[in-house]
């Protein structure tokens, strides 16, 4: 996407946010089905079940209705709608995994396959991902499945910069230790770490 | 953090924390030409990158997942009218003075308010009854005739617990494809993906445990059929 194409997208953005601050119901329909695939990909990686993919993003927009006269533009609309999802989604991840229904391996989505990229790393890496902390592995997943970028992360999670930058540290030196493929290890375990 | 600098480059500050955003591109120009330089002259740096490219590489890789936001934006918009409504009358200051302050007799009132209410729906309860037998029996059901949506050949009920990933291979299995759905009951519009005949895919459809309920759309002409 181009930098005009993008200014673009956010100014359509904000429109819409101020008309469903205004109670416009057509434009949170716009913005719903503007972000719903977006969110969709991303909760899914998390969890498998359509339901609480689903539960996750209407508890998200369900927010943007109540709180769109809130907003005062200190962010992107984009930014604030993803660090609603944050909140949302790590809340639900918490209650799942204090249920014991957190996403096993077995039910993780299935990735295509990359032809350049083996399936026994495929297979390391959805097991590394599944074992980091969930905050880690939100921070991960926002930079590589989103694209966000570090200052974007700080806003969506609502840290500072450098606690984002520990949590990528951490999660990236945590995957190098599950991937011996990748970082060379034996694939144990690593020792937790805050 | 000898230990982290072996694994995550040469750990010198400020180049091997910003890896992931040199990689997914959203660093700002300065901070990748700084990077460009040091990798330029850094082998383990370089090494770091490489590495952390293939993590990116795998965690970008595209889902099979077709999702269908119609249906879910329906629930959200229920659920924000029946909030509406709650919210009307729990948020505004007067209503939660009035709820708190209710004298005796206004208690009385409504109570005779609601039984007045109560009979008035009894008495029209009894007449919609002999009304509904007066009249044919009116009802709605999965195969009864409607707008089909485009290509549609068969109506499916999947096992509410069912994961994406299941539903998609399952459609892939006999080559169909979602058209509409879920509707308010939990049906799908599946259209073939191939020249299937419709009557094998509605088997294997059948056959699956997670499949509630297959049946034909009615008029429909799919793959198999002569015209």
């Amino acid at each position: 996407m181009t930098i005009q194409a993008k200014n673009s997208a956010r100014e359509h953005d904000n429109e819409l946010l101020v008309a469903v601050a205004a109670g416009n119901r057509r434009a949170l329909e716009e913005l719903y089905l503007g972000y719903h695939r977006r969110l969709a990909r991303f909760l899914s990686r998390f969890t498998a079940r359509y339901e609480n993919v689903e539960e996750i993003i209407n508890d998200t927009f369900m927010v943007v209705w109540q709180s769109a006269k809130d907003f005062r533009g200190a962010s992107q609309v984009s930014t604030w709608i993803i660090g609603i999802a944050y909140r949302t989604a790590l809340k639900s991840l918490r209650r799942q995994k204090n249920h014991n229904n957190a996403l096993s391996l077995d039910e993780s989505p299935q990735q295509t396959t990359d032809p350049t990229f083996d399936a026994e790393t495929q297979d390391w890496l959805r097991q590394g991902l599944s074992r980091l902390p969930i905050e880690q592995r939100l921070t991960l997943e926002l930079a590589y499945h989103l694209g966000h970028s570090l200052e974007e992360i700080a806003a969506i999670t609502d840290c500072p910069v450098g606690t984002v930058k520990a949590r990528m540290f951490h999660a990236r030196e945590k995957l190098r230790q599950y991937l011996p493929s990748l970082g060379g290890g034996r694939g144990d375990a690593p020792a937790s770490s805050p | 953090m000898s230990e982290q600098r072996g694994r995550l480059g040469c750990g010198q500050p400020g180049i091997s924390a910003l890896i992931p955003w040199y990689v997914n591109g959203s660093i700002d120009e300065s901070e990748r030409r700084r990077i460009d330089l040091h990798l330029s002259e850094c082998a383990l740096c370089r090494d770091d990158l490489e590495q952390e490219r293939r993590v990116y590489q795998g965690m970008t890789a595209e889902t099979n997942i077709a999702y269908m936001p119609a249906a879910s934006l329906k629930r959200l918009q229920a659920r924000i009218d029946g909030a509406g409504g709650a919210d009307t009358q729990a948020s505004t200051p007067a209503a939660k003075r009035s709820a708190r302050r209710m004298p005796w007799q206004a208690v009385m009132a409504a109570s005779i308010a609601v039984i007045a209410v109560a009979l008035s729906l009894l008495a029209a309860d009894r007449w919609m009854q002999v009304r509904a037998r007066a009249a044919a029996g009116s009802y709605y059901t999965v195969t009864t005739p409607a707008p089909r949506a485009s290509g549609e050949v068969i109506r499916a009920v999947f096992a509410p617990a069912i994961t994406l990933v299941d539903l998609q291979a399952i459609l892939d299995e006999a080559q169909l494809r979602i058209v509409a759905g879920p509707s308010e009951a939990g049906v799908y519009s599946l259209a073939s993906n191939s020249q299937r005949p419709v009557a094998s895919a509605l088997a294997l459809l059948r056959a699956h445990d997670q499949v509630r309920f297959a049946e034909r759309t009615p008029f429909s002409v799919g793959p198999g059929d002569t015209p």
